[in-house]
């Protein structure tokens, strides 16, 4: 071995095809390669309990450290709707004509709007800030998006009930249409659950995207407002928007627009928004699309997370 | 035998001297692995980059005094057998690659080429598990037991061993950012040891902890790496390499420069590093 004092580099002593033959024979498995889709389904469902308790944990975590704790995570969407109630309920009140209730209208586009948007925010950076256990465990790498999303939908179960609450306050402003209870309140938790498996989608898309270019995290907070205003969180698509132009059937029917309208339809008080079956088929065909497609461009580049 | 390098261990913690056992079927194969790292930014002007393309300028427009994306090949082709029954350490100066080999054949670290091959999951062990530091050390028991791949249930019965283990005490119940930091990595030592592989990895788990510790964590290395079939030793410490394995890989700048027994290695190692004057090894950038 003294030939090696100077740390030459020492020859191969196994070619690629000898290996590659080797391997085949003792029965070994290569690593780091993306499991048949098939199977990476099975794998991801074998670990919902770590997405679960990941998720409640992160969840938990997240509004420590600060004095008012867990109540930011319903502060911080009221203060949003705040602002755009006063803007666009009672400065710009022709935003949305024919709507009794603009303060409720805004209300439940704001905090509806508000799932989508930080599951999309914490899906685009769930690689990148969850790299430590990436790089110490080997699990689905689908794992991380998902666990994200749910700690966003965990913490939309609260923020669901501020906002029934803060709907039927606004019914007690003045110049609003009153807000009485229905039974197509019932409706709402399914309403979150679809637009969380939407979210789920986009989330997992988003991961690839922004583990590979943590750029697009600092384009993604304005794609996201134009999102907003897009979406029709504040006003009313179909009266704000002029017939003649083109897109806006498209306006119309994007998803994000579909579940603001959903979320409006079930809290049932405004005549112009009726709940119709039409609107459900149209947002689950949103939800399955969206995380289909999210969970095949996930897997795809499965093997290449926690590369740097 | 001198040991200048070695101030981790004292010969009352060594490990008693694995025995040579039969060696097996191959359980590890490695072949052609190359892992380079990407740096955003830094090293403008200097080193060795000269080819500038009209993108990589592009790129670095807006950053006027760092560069563009940097290579960094930590393992520049590195290709092995291992077989049951044999303990393999890994020996090699600071940035040398050892760890990053380490990670990227226990499934840790996709290769930028190359192929890795594996007869069972290999499981790596070692004191940097990701913690929360915001959850207590329960709940952070509970995820690291998860991310293991145990299920749920075995995961909750594992609990008080592990607390126990760690020695936590009431702390058990409190954020681990309240965690000494002997605490925390007696921790993570106790999590990662749950299981015990087929295949098993250790990278410098050995220095964790005070001296009564380190006695402990020994006996459930021995304990793991006699269940284990095949194991990889990463550490600085030749004395604790010599007692542990029967094999040797020296890495130096990302390839390979020596393969065989682990006391003909160890002896060329040694004396390379004290014939050694610069102490700046590191990755040799490209």
């Amino acid at each position: 071995m003294s030939q090696n004092i100077a740390a030459e580099p020492l020859a191969p002593r196994i070619s690629s095809a000898e290996a590659e033959a080797l391997a085949a024979r003792s029965g070994l498995e290569q690593m780091g390669v993306r499991p048949p889709l098939r199977r990476y389904i099975a794998q991801v469902w074998e670990r919902r309990s770590f997405i679960w308790n990941l998720s409640a944990s992160r969840a938990y975590s997240r509004n420590q450290g600060s004095y008012l704790g867990q109540a930011w995570a319903v502060l911080r969407p009221m203060l949003d709707a705040a602002v755009y109630v006063v803007i666009f309920g009672f400065l710009f009140h022709s935003s949305a004509p024919g709507i009794d209730n603009r303060a409720a209208f805004i209300t439940i586009g704001t905090f509806t709007y508000t799932l989508f948007q930080t599951s999309v925010m914490s899906g685009l950076n769930s690689i990148p800030s969850n790299i430590e256990l990436i790089r110490s465990h080997r699990f689905p790498r689908a794992v991380v998006p998902l666990a994200t999303v749910m700690t966003e939908t965990v913490l939309f179960g609260p923020i669901l009930v501020a906002m029934v609450v803060i709907v039927m306050i606004t019914g007690l402003l003045p110049g609003m249409g009153a807000v009485w209870p229905t039974w197509s309140w019932l409706t709402l938790p399914f309403a979150a659950f679809l637009l969380a498996v939407f979210s789920s989608g986009l989330a997992m898309f988003f991961a690839r995207v922004g583990a590979r270019a943590p750029d697009i995290a600092n384009a993604m907070p304005f794609i996201l407002t134009l999102g907003r205003y897009a979406s029709g969180g504040m006003f009313m698509i179909s009266a704000v928007v002029p017939d003649h132009l083109w897109f806006k059937p498209v306006l119309l029917h994007q998803p994000v627009a579909i579940f603001l309208e959903l979320f409006r339809a079930a809290f049932g008080n405004e005549s112009l928004i009726p709940m119709t079956p039409g609107l459900w088929i149209e947002a689950t065909a949103w939800a399955v699309a969206s995380f289909a497609i999210g969970f095949l461009y996930f897997w795809r580049a499965e093997e290449t997370y926690g590369r740097d | 035998m001198t040991e200048n390098i070695d101030v981790e261990v004292d010969e009352s913690n060594l490990p008693r001297r694995v025995e040579r056992r039969p060696i097996g079927a191959p359980s590890v194969i490695v072949d052609d692995l190359h892992i380079t790292y990407r740096v955003f930014g830094a090293r403008r002007g200097g080193t060795t980059q000269d080819r500038k393309s009209l993108w990589d300028r592009a790129v670095s427009l807006g950053r006027p005094d760092t560069g563009p994306i940097t290579h960094v090949p930590a393992v520049r082709g590195v290709s092995f057998v291992a077989h049951h029954g044999e303990s393999i350490g890994i020996l090699g100066t600071n940035g040398s690659g050892k760890s990053t080999l380490l990670r990227a054949v226990a499934g840790l670290l996709p290769p930028t080429s190359g192929r890795v091959f594996t007869s069972a999951e290999p499981e790596l062990l070692g004191v940097n598990a990701a913690l929360l530091p915001r959850l207590t050390g329960e709940r952070n028991i509970i995820i690291g037991g998860l991310a293991l791949g145990l299920n749920a249930k075995e995961v909750r019965r594992s609990v008080p061993d592990v607390a126990d283990f760690a020695e936590l005490g009431d702390f058990l119940y409190l954020p681990m950012s309240s965690y000494s930091s002997g605490m925390a990595s007696r921790l993570r030592f106790a999590i990662s040891t749950i299981r015990s592989p087929e295949i098993l990895m250790i990278d410098e788990a050995l220095a964790t902890g005070d001296a009564s510790f380190r006695k402990k964590s020994m006996a459930r290395i021995e304990q793991i790496r006699d269940k284990a079939g095949t194991v990889f030793f990463v550490s600085h410490s030749l004395a604790s390499v010599r007692a542990m394995c029967t094999r040797a890989l020296w890495i130096d700048k990302g390839v390979l420069v020596a393969d065989g027994d682990v006391d003909e290695v160890a002896d060329a190692y040694h004396a390379y590093v004290e014939g050694r004057t610069d102490a700046s090894s590191g990755a040799k950038l490209s």
